[in-house]
């Protein structure tokens, strides 16, 4: 989902004899051909397009992922957790209006996860406008609007169309080298997923919601490092920030018994391998509440409205 | 001229499309091209992912996998890349270390009062009421090393799995009984070693180049057995 380093494009288009050796060239990677033309042409070619080396990727689970799992464990759905479509229009910082792209189409994942097809429609209608506001529309192609909008009845397409949407959003600003923005979208759509599952549940009761939550330590791991690849763009700084005092919270989790065997994989009898050993990170109450208050005021100062 | 100018452009743009929607057709390619599990169980898995390589290129993908669910990665790749490609999986972790830091600064140098033979006091330069170790300043300096434990946080990866000793396999299913941030290391063999530079006027031919894609699926891990049946 997350790329750290886009493949390097540079595009030196100075010397025109040069461009116009390269075409037979460019005609010849295009068909994956090899012979001497090619030897020939690389010694006046200008142009690159090389695969940046060594390239660290960083995935977060998608928000519909979370959903999934927390409707699964018997969380019900609250609808007063969402962030109101309403105050869509009030978002006119480009760094608020990518947060809350990130809010909204988390709640969006919510909504189709738990079939509440209409919320889902308003909140793709929200979505979609706030991508227009942030320039990123042409990442919802005509087509997946309208199997959008001709499925808004069918709880499996309607879960598939929002991730590929989900999806599309990646792609594009992923091709469009365009990182920062995408760290803050998934920042924020990963914070409201948070934001969602520590609001639902009860921390003596729903023990598998727990665990889940203590192991976001490892997803925050994931997403603090690949914002810090674009901390020079100072949104993605004052992001940064935040998620780092979130990350404070998260450092109090238990650290792993050293006493326990490491963690391997394991071939068990029936030849099914299993990835097993170390120990697992655990929350206590206490801890439970700091992140929960940790989250809220995060995600608090996102949603807040700037009328 | 104008008529020149309108060629030049053609013929860059002629140029760059091939090469830009080479990278572009990477993109789902995991989907397209890398075998999916025959259990239907399993669902696509939004962490897998495509990218363009070259040669003798190596990257890493970072993911997550989750206590009781079940996990199946397959990589695949272009023809042109080759029919092996090496993949390693690594556990990552952040761990607290204390760690020594050693401070070096210049101070003066000191000799004791000599003349002394009680507790003296010195203004550096004369030595006063000497009955005991006064010190004075010699005039000299010498370096002087502070040793400071602090607690640093530190990226560690431990080796979990390594396909060059599982006969180059292209695929791994496992089930996780704890979360884990993994670092999946995948490796194109070939381009020679040291061809990690740029080199200006160099292009990277295509048949050096191509997608591979790293498809991540996954399933909340089956309870067999007559567990929780009551029997």
């Amino acid at each position: 989902m997350l790329k750290a380093k886009n493949v390097v494009m540079d595009k030196k288009i100075k010397l025109v004899a040069s461009l116009v050796v390269a075409l037979p060239l460019a005609l010849l990677t295009s068909c994956g051909g090899e012979n001497l033309v090619v030897e020939e042409a690389i010694e006046d070619v200008v142009e690159e397009v090389v695969p940046e080396r060594n390239e660290t990727y960083y995935q977060i689970p998608s928000p519909d992922e979370m959903f999934g799992f927390i409707k699964e464990s018997g969380l019900g759905f609250n609808g007063e957790l969402l962030n109101s479509v309403k105050n869509v229009a009030s978002y006119s910082d480009p760094k608020m209006q990518a947060l809350n792209f990130g809010i909204y189409s988390a709640d969006l994942a919510y909504t189709a996860a738990f079939q509440e097809f209409n919320e889902t429609t308003k909140y793709f209608g929200t979505v979609q406008k706030l991508a227009d506001q942030i320039g990123i529309t042409a990442a919802f192609d005509k087509s997946l609007i309208e199997r959008a909008t001709a499925n808004l009845g069918n709880a499996d397409s309607l879960v598939l169309i929002t991730n590929t949407s989900y999806f599309a959003v990646v792609d594009y600003l992923e091709q469009n080298e365009q990182g920062g923005k995408l760290g803050i979208i998934a920042s924020a759509g990963w914070l409201e997923t948070v934001y969602v599952i520590v609001n639902s549940m009860d921390y003596t009761k729903d023990k598998d919601a727990v665990d889940r939550l203590a192991d976001q330590k490892l997803a925050l791991d994931n997403l603090l490092d690949y914002m810090a690849e674009y901390k020079d763009n100072t949104d993605v700084a004052d992001v940064l920030n935040w998620f780092n005092e979130l990350e404070l919270v998260f450092a109090n989790l238990s650290e792993p018994d050293t006493e326990k065997p490491d963690i391997s994989f394991k071939k068990k009898e029936d030849g099914k391998m299993v990835l097993g050993g170390g120990s697992s990170i655990s929350i206590s109450e206490e801890q439970f509440n700091a992140i929960k208050d940790k989250v809220n005021e995060i995600r608090n100062n996102i949603v807040k409205t700037e009328l | 001229m104008k008529k020149h100018i309108n060629k030049i452009v053609l013929l860059a743009a002629i140029v760059m499309i091939p090469a830009m929607s080479f990278a572009q057709y990477c993109n789902h390619f995991h989907e397209k091209y890398c075998y999916p599990s025959e259990n239907g169980m399993f669902k696509l898995n939004g962490q897998s992912k495509s990218a363009l390589f070259s040669k003798g290129q190596t990257s890493e993908l970072n993911i997550l996998v989750y206590a009781k669910q079940d996990y199946r990665i397959s990589v695949c790749l272009d023809e042109n890349l080759g029919d092996q490609i090496k993949f390693k999986i690594y556990e990552t972790k952040k761990v607290k270390v204390e760690k020594v830091i050693e401070t070096k600064s210049m101070q003066d140098e000191m000799e004791a009062c000599t003349n002394c033979n009680g507790s003296g006091e010195t203004d550096n330069e004369e030595c006063y009421d000497c009955e005991g170790a006064g010190e004075k300043a010699t005039g000299n300096e010498k370096e002087v090393i502070s040793k400071e434990t602090k607690v640093v946080v530190e990226k560690q990866k431990q080796l979990l799995y390594d396909n060059s000793t599982d006969g180059y396999s292209n695929e791994i299913e496992f089930t996780v009984e704890i979360s884990r941030r993994l670092t999946l290391e995948i490796s194109v063999p070939g381009g020679g070693a040291g061809s990690s530079t740029k080199k200006k006027g160099k292009l990277t031919k295509s048949s050096d180049m191509g997608c591979v894609g790293i498809l991540v699926e996954h399933m909340t891990t089956p309870i067999t057995g007559f567990y929780g049946t009551g029997f």
